[in-house]
């Protein structure tokens, strides 16, 4: 593929050192590029997966410490025989129970560990021969982020479905575990959201996260609405003190609320009894769950689509002959790329008119008498088709193909 | 790609992890296997057994299990496992561009506008069942206005599939003054489609009535193929042995269903391929060269938030490239409507300011072309329109 500016190495003065033209790089080049893109794909079932062998070996730690404190604690107490043997009867069959959950765990962490290895498998796959259909899967993974991360969960899972990529190549079930915090903060509950943050202490305590705080402080406002005042102050005394070291001013501030009552028309106060605070909840909830599992906190669509219509965008995007095939015709398309820079080019990058095509080495641009440039190919097929005469498509002015110049593009 | 080390590491974390798993079972089994000898001690003891007897032997369990120390036994596999679980991550964040939101702008981006541009993309693949669950998920409605003329398009390409091309027709015959207009003779394509089907399956006489009905009117304009397809007429029912037998393949239908398509798709105003999809794939190219951008960047992300065009260029495929764009090669701006291409009468080209400049801002006085030993006079430039 030759680009305009390599048109400068044929003049006709010789003086053709001017080869410049940077090597693009190559199909394979670029699409190792835009594979190094898919660090969330990889890094959420991974993160899922440690999760489960967490978890898995937690409960394994704890039931061991308690059956081995269940014999010292028997035998310790004096107990007649036949209690004794009932005892040690119960723990076996408890450590039986337990050993039947252990290997159901085991086999729902080597299906997650596939489904890991699927999706390397998956990125493997990735070839320039079979790379349409390669992209329209990425097209659809990325639809699927997206509903799963605005709760479009029906067409999120329809469309999984439907494609195939149900099995591995989504995040659903890590998903589902969200879903349960977002519908209870949405129906203004908060447990889920607080055993969440049980479950992911530590994590979050390393990110330096607050959200715990802010659920603390939302019940609180919820309890000074009831007018529960005795009851919020000790919660606040409970639940709120702990958090005083790092964040006194918001808890002042929440404090103050009891003076205010939730009728308060002081602006400061007012903003904190609002339910829109319930939504910066869910907003706040989705960006510590987006951090812990190694997400991006944008969709992927959206972060794709911002690049593209970056890419895409130039002045001639928004007058009413940018071409239809071009997505910047489309109204919402516009729309959105409305605050987002134009694209740019340190080279000319010329395209006919009439055929659309690039007008470059081997096929150059020719002007008419009247200053429009179209491509070689276009006005030889007209020339050919119409006894050498040639139309303007663009103002209807009429020449002969012996009148059209050649242009040189630097 | 090459992921090899990447699935060594991740190989390593799943053998860590089968360890892990069959310690833990193995543990649980051998306080199993202590706790059921100390019961069978204890039950095959003599009834008149003194009652410190089964103390003794829970004494000797409580010793056992200490010796088996299984927290300990549990702690030196899951060590092993905790570093391959910890290596992994670190390896793919420095295999991949570990946030690829780092050129993300921070600004509302409409949700209405993503939503609408998904429902659309649904209806024009055809998926109405996605594209109704999805306008009703998000309770947008408005998002299913280009729901009917799809249903429309899909309906005529089914129609076509199953070698019915009277949908098609209708729809040509409805749209006749546009098609005429765009330059488009898919209508004669079409007829001719159905006069071959005509003549195979129902012979000479109906497809000569319907020539006459339809093919005529477009004799003036395409007199060669009207003459190829009456002399078709010699061969009814056995053109597959004739010398139009290509008249029949199969592949007529599958390019006449592309080209429908196209045109169906022009004259609602949309575009062939799918613009989410086209938008998607620009990004995907586009973005490797934004993250690069931002990393060189660092600390100025207040200016990217504001910057009007992009420092850098985004090499995108010709697919991408829809509109011309003139860059001087001597100031290397983008040309516009007040800084227009010119063409020196060498056939360079400049644009205005470049020749301004170069000419001393004099109309008449020779300068010499940049690119070429010849001398050219701005009032001889011409404007060029691409
Ligand atoms: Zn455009
Ligand atoms: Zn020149």
């Amino acid at each position: 593929m030759s680009s305009p500016m390599e048109i400068e190495a044929q003049l006709p003065n010789g003086n053709s050192t001017a080869a410049t033209a940077i090597n693009p790089p190559s199909k394979l080049g670029k699409l190792a590029e835009s594979l190094k893109l898919e660090h969330q794909f990889l890094r959420v079932p991974f993160e899922h997966y440690k999760k489960m062998i967490r978890a898995n070996h937690r409960a394994v730690e704890k039931e061991v410490s308690a059956i081995i404190s269940g014999v010292s604690d028997f035998e310790d107490s004096n107990r007649s025989r036949d209690e004794t043997v009932n005892q040690l009867n119960s723990l076996v069959s408890r450590l039986q129970g337990f050993k039947r959950k252990l290997e159901e765990e085991s086999r729902t962490e080597q299906l997650q560990a596939q489904r890991c290895r699927a999706r390397l498998d998956h990125l493997e796959s990735a070839e320039v021969d079979n790379l349409p259909e390669w992209n329209s899967i990425r097209l659809k993974r990325i639809l699927v982020d997206y509903m799963l991360r605005m709760s479009y969960y029906g067409t999120a899972s329809k469309l999984a479905e439907s494609s195939n990529i149900k099995q591995d190549l989504v995040d659903e079930d890590v998903f589902f575990e969200a879903r349960k915090v977002i519908d209870a903060l949405k129906k203004k509950e908060v447990a889920p959201a607080l055993a969440w943050c049980a479950d992911n202490k530590s994590r979050l305590k390393k990110s330096k996260s607050k959200f715990e705080f802010q659920l603390r402080l939302q019940e609180f406002i919820e309890l000074v609405r009831a007018e529960n005042n005795m009851q919020a102050i000790s919660y606040a005394r409970k639940y709120l003190a702990p958090w005083g070291a790092t964040h006194m001013k918001e808890l002042q501030r929440v404090m103050a609320t009891l003076a205010f009552r939730s009728n308060t028309e002081c602006v400061t106060y007012k903003v904190l009894f609002e339910a829109k605070q319930w939504d910066y909840l869910v907003d706040q909830f989705k960006q510590e769950f987006c951090k812990l599992y190694g997400m991006t906190l944008e969709p992927l669509l959206n972060i794709y689509l911002q690049a593209g219509l970056s890419a895409l965008k130039t002045p001639f995007c928004y007058e009413d002959d940018c071409t239809k095939e071009d997505p910047l015709s489309q109204e919402s398309f516009r729309k959105l790329a409305l605050p987002l820079p134009y694209s740019k080019q340190h080279h000319s990058k010329l395209v006919c008119y009439i055929t659309k095509e690039l007008m470059d080495t081997e096929n150059p641009p020719l002007v008419l008498p009247n200053g429009y440039v179209y491509s070689t190919k276009a006005l030889e097929e007209m020339a050919k088709q119409n006894d050498g005469k040639i139309t303007c498509p663009r103002t209807g002015f009429v020449c002969d193909y012996t009148d059209v110049v050649k242009a040189f593009i630097s | 790609m090459e992921l090899n080390s990447i699935k060594d590491a991740f190989d390593r974390v799943t053998k860590k992890q089968k360890l892990s798993c069959s310690k833990s079972q193995e543990v649980i089994e051998q306080i199993g296997q202590e706790i059921e000898q100390a019961l069978s001690r204890i039950q095959s003891g003599q009834d008149s057994a003194s009652p410190s007897d089964h103390k003794l032997i829970l004494n000797e369990l409580k010793a056992k299990l200490k010796e088996i120390a299984p927290l300990s036994q549990l702690e030196s596999t899951q060590k092993e496992l905790n570093v391959a679980l910890s290596k992994y991550p670190k390896l793919l964040e420095k295999s991949f561009n570990p946030d690829i939101s780092k050129a993300y702008r921070n600004i509302d981006f409409d949700i209405h506008a993503v939503n609408q541009i998904i429902a659309n993309h649904f209806y024009r693949e055809g998926r109405f069942d996605l594209g109704d669950c999805f306008v009703d998920e998000t309770k947008e409605p408005e998002a299913a206005l280009m729901k009917s003329p799809f249903v429309e398009m899909f309906h005529i390409l089914e129609a076509m599939k199953s070698r019915n091309l009277e949908p098609a027709l209708n729809w040509a015959a409805n749209n006749h003054e546009q098609l005429t207009q765009n330059g488009s003779d898919i209508e004669l394509k079409l007829h001719r489609l159905q006069f071959v089907e005509i003549l195979q399956n129902r012979g000479r006489d109906e497809a000569l009535k319907y020539a006459r009905a339809f093919l005529a009117p477009f004799a003036t304009k395409h007199m060669a193929e009207i003459q190829k397809l009456m002399a078709c007429l010699l061969w009814a029912g056995r053109l597959d042995s004739s010398p139009y037998a290509e008249l029949l393949s199969s592949i007529h239908w599958d390019k006449l269903a592309e080209e429908l398509t196209r045109e169906f798709c022009n004259l609602i105003g949309q575009s062939y391929e799918s613009p989410l999809s086209v938008t998607i794939a620009a990004g995907v190219q586009g973005l490797p060269t934004l993250l690069k951008l931002m990393n060189v960047m660092t600390g100025k992300k207040h200016e990217w938030q504001s910057m009007k065009q992009l420092p850098v260029p985004v090499d995108l495929d010709r697919e991408f490239q829809f509109h011309s764009i003139f860059v001087c090669p001597v100031s290397r701006d983008q040309a516009s409507e007040e800084n227009p291409p010119m063409l020196l009468s060498c056939g360079h080209v400049l644009c205005k300011q470049s020749i301004t400049k170069l000419s001393k801002n004099n109309s008449t006085r020779p300068f010499k072309c940049p690119y070429c030993p010849s001398e050219v006079e701005a009032g001889q430039c011409r404007q060029l329109y691409f």
